[in-house]
């Protein structure tokens, strides 16, 4: 479903180039559940923004579906990014509308009838805790009750995949703990979901637990994979190979 | 599209508007504006036009023939008329013919057909009218080389004059018109933009969740097509009521010049539909352009 193939990304800032990713090679097949750990400024947020054509690879290709992103249509990047559901770091939602308003509106985008749309924001709400703050602006909402927002919307529309980035950085170990399970309920009806978080010891406890698939990267490359052990070898060797100590989090 | 989008884009739209009420408000009045000035210029030309045709309506050029030719030359010498380029009618008048008329003006004070019966001053003539007063000096030049023709009299000069200003009249409502939709487009333009700058984060979420740039845009262009078809309005409102003030008074406030040139303006009841329409689509096409150039920029996600 997802596959990058030699993927790098280099930001050009006016001073100096940030190597964001490093020859990345990755594969996530449909229906699977994935972490991606990593510390902050590993590249995670990067990583997603290339499934969702918000950034294009300096090097490399990303597939979806089959489908080559570096090669397709502007005209048809609206109907590929309607089939993810993306939970952003930064949430944004949109300030001037209600709870019940953001996340009817990603529904309407995607064309979904308005009975539709009247039956499932409830339902997509009250899934992250919500169904009783609908009327409530984003600001009037704390930093964790945006986020569920967030989360509502990327799942409203019923995408084939969701893409969560940091969803449970800003919410309390136990909401967080709700959020992900929530994801893995979504996964059980087989939707492929990527979440991205630094959260290791969450990451731990849920991927015992589900049989989850944990992906760390470091240093814009992949440090570990446990569906590919020898991932982790081959990153060792380039690092000591490259006079530094292999470090993950 | 779902008419519930539909439905919905239209009322974004007018929520925009009403967000952005006080620069919507003044980019109608500016707008209004141009097009009271775009009318007053189309019914000025057009009232230029009615005259000229009126003038040209009026062109009769005589053409008086030398004394004591027999029939057979004045008969020559019409033929020789009609082959005149751009000569559309020749009607010939006998010296009787004119005396008759001079008397029906003057029979209150006297009657000429007797006094002159056996010895009429007058000169045979052909009464010319021409296709087009605007060339009507080479046509009297060659109507003058015609052999037997005495003179030849042309009520030119009016129509000289109004040919000169219809001609100026009618490129400066063409300049006009090009200067005020330019005027029109930018300031919708800055309009719509300053909307579309206000929401620009909101545009680049809908992109990220797969919204169409036709999605984003529409709301865009009922803000700028309803701005411009509501001043459309007005200014159809202002230019209709103040024009037909205008036919009023000229009506009825008749001056000898007023007299010459046909006494009436193009009534109402023939522009109105010109003015609305044209207004409309001044409006829509306007303030389309304006708004498509003006959200480009922000739909690159
Ligand atoms: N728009 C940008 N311009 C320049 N550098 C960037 C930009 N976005 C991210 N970076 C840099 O790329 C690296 C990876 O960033 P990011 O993908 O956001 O990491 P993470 O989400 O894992 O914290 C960081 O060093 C960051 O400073
Ligand atoms: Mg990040």
């Amino acid at each position: 479903m997802i596959q990058f193939e030699h993927v790098s990304k280099v930001y050009e800032t006016q001073s100096d180039e940030n190597v964001a990713l490093e020859d990345i090679n990755i594969q996530i097949e449909e229906g699977e559940f994935v972490f991606i750990l990593g510390h902050s400024g590993a590249g995670k947020s990067t990583f997603l923004k290339l499934m969702l054509m918000e950034e294009k690879p300096t090097k490399g290709k990303v597939f979806i579906n089959g489908q080559d992103l570096t090669r397709l249509r502007r005209r048809k990047v609206p109907y590929m990014r309607r089939q993810m559901g993306v939970v952003f770091q930064d949430f944004r939602l949109i300030p001037t509308m209600t709870v019940y308003e953001n996340v009817a509106f990603a529904m309407r985008v995607t064309n979904i009838s308005s009975k539709t749309i009247k039956n499932r924001v409830p339902f997509a709400l009250s899934l992250v805790g919500l169904e009783d703050k609908m009327d409530r602006l984003p600001d009037e909402l704390s930093g964790g009750e945006q986020q569920r927002v967030a989360v509502a919307r990327a799942l409203a529309h019923g995408p084939k995949l969701i893409i969560a980035d940091e969803p449970t950085g800003n919410i309390d170990p136990e909401m967080s703990m709700d959020i992900m399970q929530l994801f893995e309920a979504i996964n059980k009806v087989h939707i492929t979901v990527v979440v991205v978080t630094h959260e290791h010891e969450l990451v731990q406890k849920l991927a015992q637990k589900y049989n989850n698939r944990v992906i760390t990267l470091a240093h814009g490359q992949v440090a570990s994979d446990t569906s590919h052990p020898e991932v982790a070898e081959m990153y060792e060797a380039r690092m000591r190979e490259m006079g530094m100590e292999p470090t993950y989090l | 599209m779902r008419f519930s989008s539909f439905a919905y884009l239209v009322g974004q739209g007018l929520h925009n508007m009403r967000a952005n009420r006080l620069m919507t408000f003044a980019s109608m009045g500016v707008q209004t504006v141009c097009m009271i000035l775009v009318g007053a210029a189309l019914l000025f030309s057009m009232n230029i036009d009615a005259m000229v045709d009126y003038i040209g309506e009026q062109n009769e050029s005589y053409v008086y023939l030398v004394d004591g030719l027999s029939d057979e030359q004045i008969t020559a010498a019409g033929e020789a008329i009609k082959a005149v380029p751009g000569v559309v009618e020749v009607t010939y008048i006998s010296p009787t013919d004119v005396l008759t008329e001079f008397d029906d003006m003057l029979s209150s004070y006297t009657n000429l057909t007797d006094t002159f019966s056996s010895d009429n001053p007058f000169h045979s003539m052909y009464k010319v009218v021409v296709d087009d007063v605007a060339n009507i000096d080479p046509i009297i030049e060659d109507l003058s080389m015609i052999e037997n023709v005495e003179s030849v009299s042309a009520t030119r000069e009016l129509s000289k004059l109004f040919v000169s200003v219809q001609t100026v009249v009618n490129y400066i409502s063409y300049g006009l018109v090009a200067v005020l939709a330019l005027v029109s487009i930018v300031v919708i333009n800055n309009t719509i933009r300053l909307t579309v700058f206000a929401r620009r984060k909101e545009i680049g979420i809908m992109k990220l969740v797969g919204a169409t740039n036709g999605f984003i845009r529409f709301p865009f262009f009922v803000e700028g097509v309803t701005s411009g078809l509501i001043s459309a309005a007005a200014s159809s409102g202002v230019v209709c009521g103040a024009y037909y003030a205008l036919y009023r008074f000229y009506l009825e406030n008749p001056t000898t010049l007023s007299n010459l040139l046909g006494g009436t303006l193009v009534p109402l009841e023939e522009v109105w539909y010109y003015i609305v329409l044209g207004f409309v689509a001044f409006g829509f096409v306007m303030c389309g352009i304006g708004t498509a150039t003006s959200i480009r920029k922000h739909l690159n996600v």
